[in-house]
């Protein structure tokens, strides 16, 4: 059961979450559309879509070509004009194709026009590394989104909050980023049935402790919490947050668990400089959670280089489980 | 519209329209040309900061354009766009508020002459940057497709955005979805310095339109009658649920490409030859010639366009300036999300 | 550039403090950490330790009122030039504007306005973490007069916790399992000062396990005389390594003992450090005036193996408690915060790690693999063995193998750490007499 809705749950990969997502939104939402490379007979790069183009037919599932940028700005201008698309980026690297249109046109006409229009306009972002595809299809740009006042951007971790968040954004009259970690699309988890929201902003606890604050992002939550568990046999008693959503970010949650345990890292694949542990680092050192520091604060995030194509180096370049618990260790043993 | 018996060699506009809609339309070309004079002395007085693109010399395709549109179609338009706010019926107070940089402008002081607006007339506003209102206005023409509203959607360009990657991503889409949308390139022969013929592999831009299977034209821009008569066949097709078109009005800017232009990249004679295609003169001869209007109404015209330049300046001098502590509002429509 | 001496804040609610004495003359060097003056505040008298090392210049007047967080002296650098005081960077505290809050600055939409900046204080050029900082401004405490346990010395919260616990300053709380193996270091055996006076100097040798604030309660009744502790290697603040031997232990301790450059000395040792006491005793009789071992090490096989290794392994409080109540007659002795504390002073992992190597040198097995009791027999110079007989660690009973003029003390009810149990009933025993 789930305490939100009262619904029941079932095991549900994130792939499935998000496509019940979609179905529940089209089933009762006349102006919900979906765009897309290969959303329609294809399913979806990765058959996140599914068989909704039978259920729902090509007029709302819609098969753009390829055509980023132009596909994007449809997509913004139809929002702005009663419907409600969500759109599909087929790699999360192919949004650089479009950025004039989400940065400069999603986020900001509705500042730009004194509030008199909004663009409810949700855009999909297959991202991260791990699959092999190298530097073009790897990449973790949700920092870049983050930086746009106007945008809202997301990172479901769990099938629960995948489904949760996308139909938050569909309720949200801003424009919407939702970064999906490619490597968590079969992941399974209980999803709830039927509609229900995840809140946007809002991180979630995912492990409660007193010693140090883990702060994650998407796939890196879950190693964080393998983390957790090792050191919890060590004596270490971290606490794990689920960042969820990286603009607006839960200062609150972050801020209270920094406090409470005096110790932070934060854990992210985006590339480590000028991201989102810059953005955490900075909001607790600009905060009265500063002066419940009791150590550095460690960022660990992606290297400085791109997302190779060998298999270890591509390891290699994102923290991993043996990272976070060196990091976690030097913390609490006081050593830097 | 079906041709009048009666008038076998008139204007396609004149043939078409009442009397009183084409006085109101020369009015609406006196405005854009008074607005555009009012906003440069204001400019030049210190009233407006930032810089500001003049349409001077196209008021012919910006009112022509959106002849037989109504407030439920949609316009997108351009960083030289006052002239298609005011051809869709925007005020002019609030128009010069928002120069002013006032709270009672179109965009509460946060737009600025390069994101002018007025929704409420379906105009989805000007934009900074080039060719980036095209994909958006295909977006509005698949809602009224999806939706069902029998809207059409104007696209205002200029020539420099037909070789803007969007430009030819939208129009591509327009045409695979069959959307109603008219894409309207104002050629002004320039992008900022470099002429068409520099830039464009095509000598004329409607030639595109063979390029997404859709009907192109070019027109004389500043031939008030010829641009109506292309685009209301083009709104036509588009209602009847046969998809996009692309027009071309050839024309030309009076002024420079901003108000930093020295104008090194053209003459003189260029400008003064392109003074006497003044599309007012223009206008105002086939009323006159058509016996819709008289000197003392052109006077009057002029006059009482006059007297709304000057109130609309005194209404945004007298508007209050947004307060300062509210500058990062209307960033999210629930703005505890800022 | 000199350094500046300040006059510490050292009680919550004090403004100003007078110098009573000063343990330095003008002119005189100095090392960090020896006791440089005394100051009296309306509630207390305290011993302030240099802050660094040098010459010292520029002596405020001793039993003048003077502003916490002011000059008091400069330390100079040999052969640095001396003219003037230098300006000084700091500020008298003033109470009136400890609590004031800065005005948001109005009409700024970049500042977040519920965060006023935090005005400077005193304590800006220690080395301390936020946190510490802030625990200490609750507590009222200087961060100048503690050490840190972080790296740098940088003061941590739990340093500041422990002071203001009214205990030494010490570790982190231990949460960290000590390693298999661990980085010997290098360097001098750590000797710290306490008390002045006159007289001839007690030089404390604490036992295995334990560090140099074990003589804290006993101090207090060793006379007026200055007293010299030595940190064991792998022990306190002395580098962690651990010696491959006995006779290599006895030998570090003999050289650090000689470079004291003490013409004579009371030696003093408890438990291993009796042994130790002995075996220097044994080697340089002509500079000990007197030889105290307490419950000492060296005299016999048996050893408490099971509560030496309890201790060594003990990762948090509650594994290392019970086998600190085995130190003692009364258990009741070992209170809670007692055994926080010395977890604490635990914490480093490389320090277990280091004596758990060297108890198993020491005491392989449980067993006691030196044996000082032929020392014991050529012994010249007046010595004594003090012992609880309710001892749990090593059998009171290795004292009766004390030979010739070696006096015996006998506490009934007493356990290992007679010292700690009984202070004042030592003091009476020892205290005029040495």
């Amino acid at each position: 059961m789930n305490a939100q809705t009262g619904a029941a749950a079932r095991e549900l990969s994130y792939a499935e979450a998000i496509r019940e997502a979609m179905d529940i939104a089209l089933a009762t939402d006349e102006r919900v559309v979906l765009m897309g490379e290969d959303i329609g007979v294809y399913g979806g790069a990765f058959q996140v879509t599914g068989n909704l183009v039978e259920k729902y037919g090509t007029d709302r599932v819609i098969d753009t070509p390829i055509s980023e940028l132009g596909g994007a700005g449809v997509a913004v201008g139809a929002a702005m004009t009663g419907l409600r698309p969500i759109f599909e980026f087929q790699f999360s690297d192919f949004a650089t194709l479009a950025m004039e249109q989400i940065v400069n046109q999603a986020a900001k006409v509705r500042y730009m026009l004194g509030g008199a229009v909004s663009v409810p306009v949700v855009m999909r972002f297959p991202a991260g590394s791990g699959t092999g595809a190298a530097a073009q299809h790897s990449q973790s740009l949700e920092a870049w989104f983050g930086h746009v006042p106007g945008l809202k951007v997301v990172q479901p971790a769990t099938p629960e909050d995948a489904k949760g968040l996308l139909l938050a954004a569909l309720d949200d009259p801003d424009p919407v980023m939702i970064f999906e970690h490619k490597i968590l699309y079969k992941m399974k988890g209980m999803v709830p049935e039927g509609h229900y929201t995840t809140p946007i902003g809002k991180a979630a606890v995912r492990r409660e402790g007193t010693d140090l604050t883990i702060v994650s992002t998407s796939i890196m939550m879950h190693k964080a919490l393998d983390a957790a568990q090792t050191l919890a046999e060590e004596g270490i008693d971290p606490e794990v947050i689920d960042l969820r959503t990286v603009r607006p970010m839960d200062r609150d949650t972050v801020l209270a668990s920094v406090r409470k345990t005096g110790r932070l890292i934060c854990v992210y694949e985006g590339v480590k400089t000028l991201g989102i542990g810059a953005e955490v680092s900075a909001m607790v050192a600009e905060s009265d959670a500063f002066d419940f520091l009791d150590a550095p604060i460690i960022r660990l995030g992606g290297a400085e280089s791109p997302i190779p194509y060998n298999p270890e180096l591509e390891k290699a370049v994102v923290p991993q489980v043996p990272d976070i618990l060196e990091a976690a260790r030097s913390l609490a043993k006081g050593m830097i | 519209m079906p041709d009048q018996e009666a008038s076998g060699n008139s204007p396609y506009a004149v043939r078409t329209y009442e009397p009183a809609r084409l006085i109101e339309a020369l009015r609406k070309m006196h405005l854009i040309r008074r607005f555009e004079e009012g906003a440069e002395d204001s400019y030049m007085r210190g009233l407006i900061h930032g810089t500001m693109h003049l349409s001077i010399g196209q008021e012919a395709s910006a009112v022509a354009a959106c002849m037989s549109l109504t407030d439920d179609d949609k316009i997108t338009s351009t960083h030289r766009g006052h002239g298609h706010c005011i051809a869709k019926g925007a005020d002019l107070g609030r128009m010069f508020a928002e120069f002013f940089g006032k709270e009672t402008g179109y965009c509460r002081g946060r737009g600025g002459s390069m994101h002018i607006a007025d929704v409420d007339k379906g105009n989805l506003g000007a934009n900074g940057i080039v060719g980036g209102g095209i994909p958006i206005a295909v977006g509005a023409a698949l809602s009224a497709k999806r939706l069902g509203t029998g809207a059409v959607t104007v696209c205002f360009f200029g020539d420099g955005a037909n070789n803007e990657g969007a430009f030819h991503e939208a129009l591509n889409m327009a045409a695979v979805w069959t959307l109603p949308v008219i894409f309207v390139c104002e050629n002004n022969k320039y992008g900022m310095s470099t002429s068409t013929e520099r830039s464009t592999a095509v000598k004329n831009i409607a030639e595109r339109a063979g390029a997404y299977s859709m009907p192109g034209e070019t027109v004389d821009g500043n031939d008030f009658s010829a641009v109506c008569q292309a685009i209301d066949a083009a709104v036509k097709r588009a209602r009847d649920g046969k998809g996009p078109s692309l027009i071309e009005n050839l024309t030309y800017r009076w002024r420079g490409h901003s108000k930093s232009d020295r104008n090194r990249y053209r003459t003189k004679e260029e400008i003064s030859d392109w003074q006497a295609k003044d599309p007012i003169v223009r206008m105002s001869r086939m009323l006159k010639d058509h016996g819709i209007i008289d000197d003392a109404g052109l006077a009057k015209i002029e006059r009482d366009v006059a007297q709304t330049i000057e109130e609309a300046i005194a209404f945004a001098a007298g508007s209050p300036s947004p307060k300062i502590d509210e500058a990062t509002r209307y960033v999210y429509t629930d703005e505890a999300a800022a | 550039m000199p350094t500046e001496v300040i006059m510490p804040k050292v009680d919550m609610d004090m403004a100003s403090g007078k110098i009573t004495t000063w343990h330095v003359g003008e002119g005189e060097a100095v090392e960090k950490g020896d006791p440089l003056f005394d100051i009296e505040t309306d509630k207390a008298a305290m011993e302030v330790e240099s802050p660094g090392s040098g010459i010292l210049h520029h002596r405020a007047a001793e039993g003048r009122d003077i502003p916490i967080g002011m000059p008091v002296a400069w330390l100079y650098d040999k052969g640095e030039s001396v003219s003037t005081p230098p300006e000084s960077g700091a500020h008298p505290e003033d109470p009136a504007r400890t609590d004031a809050i800065p005005e948001p600055v109005a009409g700024d939409v970049f500042l977040h306005k519920d965060e006023p900046p935090v005005a400077p204080g005193a304590d800006d050029k220690v080395r301390a973490t936020p946190r510490a900082r802030r625990l200490a401004r609750d507590h009222g405490i200087a961060l100048g007069d503690m050490t840190g346990s972080g790296p740098r010395g940088r003061i941590q919260a739990a340093n500041v916790e422990a002071f203001a616990d009214g205990r030494a300053p010490l570790g982190e709380p231990s949460v960290a399992a000590a390693p298999a193996s661990f980085h010997p270091q290098a360097g001098d055996l750590k000797v710290s000062r306490r008390g002045s006076g006159s007289g001839v100097p007690a030089v404390l040798i604490h036992g295995f396990a334990s560090d140099s604030h074990s003589w804290a309660a006993f101090e207090p009744h060793l006379g007026n005389r200055p007293l010299i502790r030595i940190d064991l290697p792998g022990h306190g603040k002395s580098p962690r390594r651990a010696p491959a031997s006995f006779t290599a232990l006895a030998s570090e301790l003999r050289q650090a003992f000689d470079q004291l450059g003490l013409e004579r000395a009371h030696l003093l040792g408890h438990s291993l450090g009796g042994a130790l006491a002995l075996a220097i005793a044994d080697t340089r009789p002509r500079k000990i005036a007197s030889l105290t071992l307490l419950s000492p090490a060296g005299l016999g096989p048996e050893i408490n193996g099971e509560a030496i290794a309890g201790i060594c392994r003990a990762n948090r409080a509650e594994s290392l408690g019970p086998w600190l109540k085995r130190l003692v007659g009364d258990p009741d002795l070992i209170t809670d915060r007692y055994i926080r504390t010395a977890m604490k002073g635990r914490a480093d992992p490389d320090l277990r790690a280091a004596q758990t190597a060297m108890s198993d040198v020491l005491f392989p097995d449980g067993t006691q693999a030196f044996d000082l009791t032929p020392a014991l027999g050529r012994l010249a110079m007046p010595s004594r063995i003090i012992w609880g007989k309710s001892d749990t660690i090593i059998p009171w009973r290795h004292a009766l193998r004390a030979k010739g003029q070696t006096a015996l003390h006998l506490y009934q009810g007493l356990g290992h750490t007679p010292q700690f149990e009984a202070p004042e009933e030592l003091g009476k025993l020892i205290g005029d007499s040495l």
